[in-house]
Formats: structure tokens, sequence, C-alpha cells
């Protein structure tokens, strides 16, 4: 612990500015302040940008980097600014402003549909819904309740203690975890039919096809690894049970691609998908049965 | 067939950012009284796992990361549903969104939470007098005779 935090001051005071940020942006208890003290705000600003930066440089180029800071500092200072608005309506903003960074981390991340649907699905449907929820149960003037919160000093240091613990963990534990190798077409040929490797009568074309996936895995992701031929050779021997082999991304479908996350989908996660779709019925006919009535009187 | 290589900095902070959108939804959701900013609370956290779930996704170079943040995504609206009509048929009961309304499940050994709401506050619930409607304006439709009787038959 403590040889942790000599090893890593930035990220353990931007946590501490951080947490001390939000306790003293929370509503307070007399609800005595309208707006957040710029003090507070700076502090969290502070305590963010430290976090940020305590995880040391990559060698992403500028632009990526960019990208990065302004999505993950938008949805994090979005965030912050949420959970603490005296006004329920901003707050809903707030989380509008959240939902667009993350889906700006989706893309960086490689997750266009995701993005895409996310962006739709939340901005598009759920704050909206929100926004008309709040307004048809809003008075003239802000509710007291709005006003105050509960239990902020608690809440705050066990929810910083966790994100303690998730920081040291993920920078301390060195483990070296098997990054899997993306199977090229050879690969999946020669583990396919190693018998006919046996036979062995066109070898010029093989190499042919071997040198254009390999020029193929080269263009369509960066982090693609080419295994030695002797793993391939140990690989095709003894086949691995592998499962949900169609989610593995491969020359053809790289990560993120609609492709592959569409055979992932449909293929191995396909009874998981028609749960999804019973769920979402299930809970549409329970929404209609649980709201109020038209007959039942106005809010 | 495996090479091993430690996480890049780049995945390190995007799984931390992931962490930070939950830990703020988890503050939220304690630390707030408001219903809807509840809810909103709890899809902050979804969030962070679903953003968490994209990068397991990239760092193990496959698919199931992003088909799992599917279905997230699908109880997430789910659960907004079902939240926003319950959210509503509590306000049609005590007019307020507060939550310290409904502390009647609590556990009995528990002690009631602190009533606080001592007229410090702007404008009261109490303040509440409905909502103003329309008042009944234009032509009142005409009732035809027979097709009354023939609707009661």
């Amino acid at each position: 612990m403590n040889h942790w935090i000599q090893q890593h001051p930035l990220t353990f005071a931007g946590l501490l500015l951080w947490a001390i940020g939000i306790i003293l942006l929370m509503p307070a208890r007399n609800g005595a302040s309208k707006r957040p003290s710029p003090v507070a705000l700076g502090l969290t600003g502070a305590g963010l940008a430290a976090f940020l930066a305590g995880f040391g440089r990559t060698d992403a180029a500028l632009v990526p980097e960019l990208l990065f800071w302004i999505f993950s500092v938008g949805a994090l200072a979005g965030g912050v600014l949420m959970i603490t608005a005296r006004n329920p309506v901003y707050g809903a903003l707030w989380f509008a402003v959240t939902t667009l960074c993350t889906c700006g981390l989706f893309l960086t991340q490689s997750a266009p549909f995701l993005a895409a649907a996310t962006v739709i699905v939340y901005a598009g449907a759920v704050i909206v819904t929100f926004l008309f929820v709040i307004m048809l149960a809003r008075q003239s003037g802000s509710a007291g309740y709005d006003q105050k919160s509960q239990n902020a000093v608690v809440a705050c240091i066990s929810a910083f203690l966790l994100i303690g613990a998730i920081t040291k963990t993920l920078q301390t534990t060195s483990v070296d975890f098997p990054r899997p190798v993306i199977a090229s077409a050879e690969d999946q040929k020669l583990s396919g039919s190693a018998e006919n490797a046996a036979a062995e009568e066109d070898s010029e074309p093989k190499q042919e096809s071997a040198g254009t996936s390999a020029a193929g895995l080269a263009m369509s992701s960066t982090s693609v690894q080419l295994a030695d031929p002797e793993d391939l050779a140990v690989a095709a021997a003894t086949p691995a049970p592998v499962p949900n082999q169609l989610s593995k991304a491969d020359a053809n479908t790289p990560v993120g691609s609609l492709r592959g996350l569409g055979r992932s989908l449909f293929s191995d996660y396909l009874f998981a998908v028609e749960l999804a779709g019973t769920l979402l019925l299930v809970a549409s006919i329970g929404a209609i049965a649980i709201a109020p009535r038209r007959e039942e009187g106005a809010l | 067939m495996n090479s091993s290589t430690p996480m890049t900095p780049e995945e390190l902070r995007t799984l931390m950012v992931a962490a930070g959108l939950f830990i703020l939804g988890a503050i939220g959701f304690i630390t707030r009284r408001n219903l809807i900013l509840l809810v909103l609370s709890a899809e902050l956290m979804l969030h962070g796992v679903s953003l968490s779930l994209v990068t397991f996704g990239r760092i193990h170079q496959t698919a199931e990361g992003q088909a799992f943040t599917i279905f997230v995504l699908t109880v997430a609206a789910c659960e907004a549903g079902l939240a926003l009509s319950l959210v509503l048929s509590l306000y049609r009961q005590v007019h307020s969104l507060d939550i310290r309304l409904w502390t009647e499940l609590r556990e009995p050994d528990v002690q009631q939470p602190p009533s606080d709401d001592s007229g410090d506050s702007s404008s009261p619930e109490s303040a509440y007098v409905g909502i103003p409607r329309l008042t009944p304006a234009g032509i009142a439709p005409r009732a035809v005779p027979g097709e009354a009787s023939t609707t009661r038959a």
C-alpha cells in the first residue's frame, strides 16, 4: 500500500482531491448554497486531471490521445456534475453529456456500432422520457429533497476506497495475461485439414494465400501479432477446445466490425438474444401494466 | 499460440475511466434523494460496466465484450421503462419524488432516517395544490338519441 502510494503519488493525490471535491460539491445539508462553489469545482477538476495524468504517458499519436482526453474528462466531469446537480433537469442533461462522451470512448475502443446504438437508445429514448417525467412531476420552485443529500461523506469514502483498490490492483498486478493471437486464414486451414497437409501437393497457392492473409492482417488491425510457424504447427497438431470460437476475431473480422459482432450474437449467443427479446416484451408489458391509467386521474 | 504482453497504458486508463463512472454512479445512488436521479445514477453505473466490457473485449480480441454490452443495453432499456412507470405510480400516491417517504420496507431494527424537511427548503412539497386544468370550451357535441339507444342495446 505505502509502496504503491510512493510509486503513484499523482494518482493517489488525484483520487483524494476528487473525493474531497465531490463531498464539497454535494448539495449541503442546510441547503444554503444554491450553486456549487468554485473552490469545490476546482478541487474536483484538479483531482480528475491528476488521476488521469497519473497513468503515465502513452506512445499513442496526438489525435487518439486528444480524443481520449476530451472524452474521458467529459464523461467523468459530466458524471460529477450529474450526481451533484441541484436541479434534476440539469442532472439529466449532464447525464446526456456523459453518455455522449462514453460513446466517444466506445469509438476509441473500436466499437462503432455500440457507440451508435448507445446514442440512439440513451440520448434518443431514455433521456427524453426521463426529462418528460421530471417535468411532469415537477412543481414550481425546487423541491427540498433536491437540496439535501444523505450520507455524502460515508458514500464518498467507501466509493473512493473501491476505486483506489481497483486502481492499485490494475496497476500493480504484473500478470502477463495471454493475449490471443488472431488466427489467420492459413492457420484455420492448417488446423482444419491436418491430414490433407500430409498429402501436400499444392504448396504454391498456399504460400500465396499466406502472403495475402498476412497483408490483410496488417491492414485490418494494428495490434495483431503474427505467430511464428512453430506455434502454428503445435496448434495444428493439438487443436485446443476454444469456447465460443465464432466470437474470436480473425483476419476477415477484426474486433469491432459489425460482421464479427453479428456473428457472435447470432451464433454463440443466439439463445441469449432470444431471452433478451423476451425480456423486452415482458418489461414493456409490465411497464404498461404498472403505469397509472388515465382514468385513475392526473398526476 | 499465445504471446504474453502486459496491458497497455491506453487500456489501463480506459478501464480506470470506466471504474470512475461506476463509482460516480454508486455515490449518486447512495447520496441523492430524488427517485429519478437514483435511476439515472444506476444507468451511469451501467455505462461504466459497458465501457469495461468493451475494453476487455478489445484486450482479448473477441467480439464477446461488445455482445455482452448489447445485452447490458437491452437490460438498461427495460430497467429504464419499468423504473419510470414505478416512479410515476409512486409519485401519484405521495406527490413527491423523495425517496425518504418510502421507508416502510426497511428492516424493523433499522432506525427511521431523520426527517429533516423542517421548513428550510425554498418551496416545500406541501405547497402543491394540483396541476391546473384547461377550462371546458367550445360546443358540446350533440347527442344523437337513436345512436345512444343502439349502443346501449
